[in-house]
C-alpha cells in the first residue's frame, strides 16, 4: 500500500515536472500567435511586401527584414555548410590526429560562446576594413555561429555508419573522399541533413550577431556589401519605441519568425522520423 | 513524407520570392544611400522625417538605426555611418579624437523635454526645483509633507510614502534631469551630482526603485501606487502619463509643450556655439530658462556630419536630407517633440553649405 503510494507519487511529480518544462514553450507560441495573427490579417499582404511606417501611422511592412533575413541565412549556408562539413569530416576520419582533437575543442567553445562577442570579432575583421555594416559581414557572424552544429553533426552521421561499409569501398578503390561522400554521409544522410536544419534554425532566430554586423535598414534593401535588417533585429529595436504601430508591428514579425522557424524545424524532425 | 517537406520548403521560399518580386516593382530606382545610427530619444522624429522625405526624394534612401548615443559616435568615428545623433553635445576629448580622422560639425536638430510623471490620485500637482531634488534625495517622506501642500493649497494629498523610480540604464534623460537638479539645488549638486547614471541616495532609504529604458520607468510606475519618476515627453503623451507642473525661474507652475519648450531655448538660443565648434555647447545653458513660459527641463538633441564626404553624391544627399529636415521637416514633427529655433536652423543651415564630396 505504502509503496503503491510512493510510486503513484514518483509519476505525479515526473508528470508535473514534464508539463512544467512544456508549459513556456506553449505559452510563447501562444502569445506570439494572439499578439500576431491579428496583426497579419490587418496589415494584409503589405505586411510582406511594405516597409517600415512612422510612428503612429497606419499600413506598412517588414519586407526589408525578411530580405536580409534570407539573403543573411542562405549566405551563412553557403559559406557553414562546406566549412563545417570538412571539419566533421575530419574530425571523424582522423580521430586521433592532433589538429582533430584541438578542432573539437574549439568547436564546442564556440558552441557555447556569448554570440554578442562573435558579433564582435566579426565587426572589428571585417566591418571596419570594409568601412560600413553589411548583410555579408552579418552572414559571416552567423556562418561562426552554425559551424558547431554542422560539424557536430556530421561528425556523428559518419561515426553512425558501420565499418564494414567504408571496407567495402575500400575494397572497391575509392578513395576516402569518395567513401566519405558517396557511401558515409548517404547512408547517414538524415542525421546529416537535421544538422544542417538544426544550425539554419539556430541562425535564423539570431538577434546578437547582427547588432556589430549587418547594421540594420527600415526602408531599403540593398546589395550584399549594404546593411541589412532582419527578423529578430527589428523585433528587438521595435519593442523599444514607445509607438503602438511600432509594437504590431514587431509582434507580427515575431509571427514571420516564428514561421520560418517552425517550418525548418519541423522539417529537421520530420526527416528524422522518415 | 519526404516529399511533404520539399513542397512545403518550396512553397514557403516560393511566397517570399513572390514577394520580393512585388516589392522589386513598387520601389523607385534608388540611386544613393545615406546611413546613420545613434540615439534612440531622436529616432521616432527621424523616422517621421525620412518617411516624408523619401516622398519627395525619392532618388535617395536614408537608413537610421538606433542604438545609443554613445554607439553610434563610434560608428561615426569608425566611419561606418554617415551621421550620428547623440542626445548630449560631444565632449571635448571626443570632439579632438574626431578631429584626427576629418572635420566634424555638430547642431542640434530637435528638441525635447524631461517630464516628472506621477501615480498618485490627483489631477494636478505642482512642484519646484527645490521640493523635486528633496523628493529625489529621499528627504521628502511622504506625499502629505509640509513642502508639497504648501505648493498644492486645497489638494487632497493622503499620507502615503513616496515611492522614487528612476532610470537603472546609463541614460541622456538622467544626464539632463540631474543636471537640472543640481542647478536648482546645491545640496542635490553636492549630495548626487549630475551625470547619465548617478548614485541615487533614496535607494539606501528603500524607497528607490530602478526601471530600464523609459517603458521599463513607466512600466514601474504604473504598478507602484503613489510613485514619482522622470521620462522623455514624448513617452509620457504616448503612455498617458500624468505630468506635473515644475515652477520655472520666474516663479510660474508650467507643463512641458510645444510653447513652454519653444519658449524655453528661444531665450539662449543666442549661447548655441558654431557647428564646427560644437563641443562647446553646455547642457546647462538651456535648464531652468527664464520667461514666463518656459519650461525648465529642455534639451537639444544633436547629429554630428564630417565637413567632407568621399563621394559628391553622398555629400549632396547628405546635405539635401539634413537640410530638408530643418526646413520642411518643421511641418513633420511627431507629438512630444519641437524643432529648434529658426535662429538655431539657420547657423546649422550655413555649416550644412559648406559639406564638399569627392
Amino acid at each position: 500500500m505504502y509503496r503503491r503510494l510512493k510510486d503513484d507519487l514518483f509519476v505525479l511529480f515526473a508528470f508535473a515536472s514534464a508539463l512544467l518544462a512544456i508549459l513556456p514553450i506553449f505559452h510563447i507560441l501562444f502569445s506570439v500567435f494572439y499578439n500576431g495573427i491579428p496583426v497579419l490579417a490587418k496589415y494584409g499582404v503589405e505586411f510582406l511586401s511594405g516597409t517600415l511606417p512612422p510612428p503612429n501611422k497606419a499600413g506598412g511592412g517588414v519586407f526589408p527584414a525578411i530580405y536580409g533575413s534570407l539573403t543573411m541565412i542562405v549566405l551563412s549556408l553557403m559559406l557553414g555548410i562546406p566549412l563545417g562539413v570538412f571539419a566533421g569530416v575530419f574530425i571523424a576520419e582522423y580521430p586521433s590526429s592532433s589538429i582533430s582533437k584541438a578542432a573539437r575543442t574549439v568547436l564546442v567553445i564556440i558552441l557555447e560562446f556569448p554570440t554578442i562577442l562573435v558579433g564582435l570579432f566579426v565587426m572589428a575583421v571585417m566591418v571596419i576594413p570594409m568601412g560600413r555594416f553589411s548583410a555579408i559581414a552579418g552572414a559571416f557572424a552567423l556562418t561562426i555561429v552554425m559551424l558547431p552544429y554542422v560539424a557536430t553533426y556530421t561528425e556523428q552521421a559518419i561515426r553512425s555508419v558501420p565499418q564494414h561499409y567504408k571496407e567495402v569501398g575500400f575494397a572497391l578503390g575509392l578513395n576516402r573522399f569518395r567513401i566519405v561522400f558517396s557511401i558515409t554521409l548517404r547512408i547517414a544522410k538524415k542525421v546529416f541533413i537535421t544538422g544542417l536544419l538544426i544550425g539554419m534554425a539556430k541562425v535564423s532566430g539570431e538577434t546578437a550577431p547582427l547588432i556589430f554586423t549587418a547594421g540594420n535598414v527600415w526602408r531599403s534593401t540593398g546589395a550584399l556589401n549594404e546593411p541589412a535588417g532582419a527578423i529578430p533585429l527589428w523585433i528587438y529595436y521595435l519593442v523599444q519605441q514607445p509607438y503602438s504601430n511600432y509594437h504590431e508591428i514587431a509582434w507580427g514579425a515575431a509571427v514571420v519568425l516564428l514561421a520560418i522557424f517552425l517550418v525548418i524545424f519541423l522539417s529537421a524532425r520530420l526527416m528524422v522520423r522518415s | 513524407m519526404k516529399n511533404l517537406v520539399a513542397v512545403g520548403l518550396i512553397v514557403a521560399i516560393a511566397c517570399l520570392f513572390l514577394g520580393c518580386l512585388a516589392q522589386e516593382k513598387a520601389e523607385v530606382q534608388k540611386s544613393v544611400k545615406i546611413y546613420g545610427s545613434g540615439a534612440s530619444f531622436p529616432a521616432p522624429q527621424i523616422e517621421n522625417w525620412i518617411h516624408e522625405f523619401s516622398k519627395a526624394n525619392p532618388n535617395i534612401a536614408v537608413e537610421y538605426a538606433s542604438k545609443g548615443s554613445g554607439a553610434g559616435i563610434n560608428d561615426f568615428k569608425q566611419k561606418l555611418v554617415h551621421f550620428a545623433c547623440s542626445d548630449p553635445p560631444v565632449k571635448e576629448s571626443e570632439w579632438r579624437e574626431l578631429q584626427n580622422i576629418g572635420k566634424p560639425i555638430q547642431f542640434p536638430v530637435v528638441v525635447g523635454a524631461v517630464v516628472v510623471v506621477y501615480s498618485v490620485p490627483i489631477e494636478d500637482l505642482k512642484l519646484d526645483g527645490t521640493t523635486l531634488a528633496r523628493i529625489f534625495m529621499g528627504e521628502v517622506e511622504y506625499w502629505d509633507d509640509e513642502t508639497i501642500r504648501s505648493l498644492n493649497p486645497g489638494v487632497n494629498l493622503s499620507h502615503e510614502k513616496i515611492w522614487v523610480v528612476h532610470r537603472s540604464d546609463s541614460s541622456g534623460t538622467t544626464e539632463i534631469f540631474t543636471s537640472y537638479l543640481s542647478l536648482v539645488s546645491d545640496e542635490f549638486g553636492k549630495k548626487v551630482g549630475a551625470g547619465k547614471l548617478v548614485d541615487w541616495p533614496v535607494d539606501k532609504l528603500g524607497r528607490g526603485l530602478g526601471g530600464k529604458g523609459n517603458e521599463g520607468v513607466s512600466a514601474i510606475l504604473r504598478q507602484t501606487p503613489y510613485s514619482i519618476a522622470y521620462v522623455e515627453l514624448a513617452y509620457a503623451i504616448r503612455e498617458k502619463l500624468r505630468t506635473a507642473r515644475i515652477m520655472n525661474a520666474d516663479g510660474y507652475f508650467v507643463k512641458a509643450d510645444a510653447e513652454t519648450i519653444g519658449s524655453a531655448i528661444a531665450a539662449s538660443s543666442s549661447l548655441v556655439p558654431d557647428p564646427r565648434e560644437g563641443y562647446r555647447e553646455d547642457v546647462k545653458m538651456f535648464l531652468n530658462a527664464k520667461g514666463k513660459d518656459s519650461y525648465p527641463i529642455v534639451a537639444f538633441s544633436h547629429v554630428l556630419l564630417w565637413e567632407s564626404y568621399p563621394t559628391k553624391e553622398e555629400a549632396e544627399a547628405i546635405k539635401t536630407f539634413w537640410k530638408w529636415a530643418l526646413t520642411e521637416g518643421r511641418k513633420h514633427m511627431v507629438e512630444g517633440y519641437v524643432p529648434i529655433p529658426e535662429s538655431v536652423a539657420s547657423i546649422a543651415l550655413k555649416a550644412i553649405d559648406g559639406i564638399r564630396g569627392g
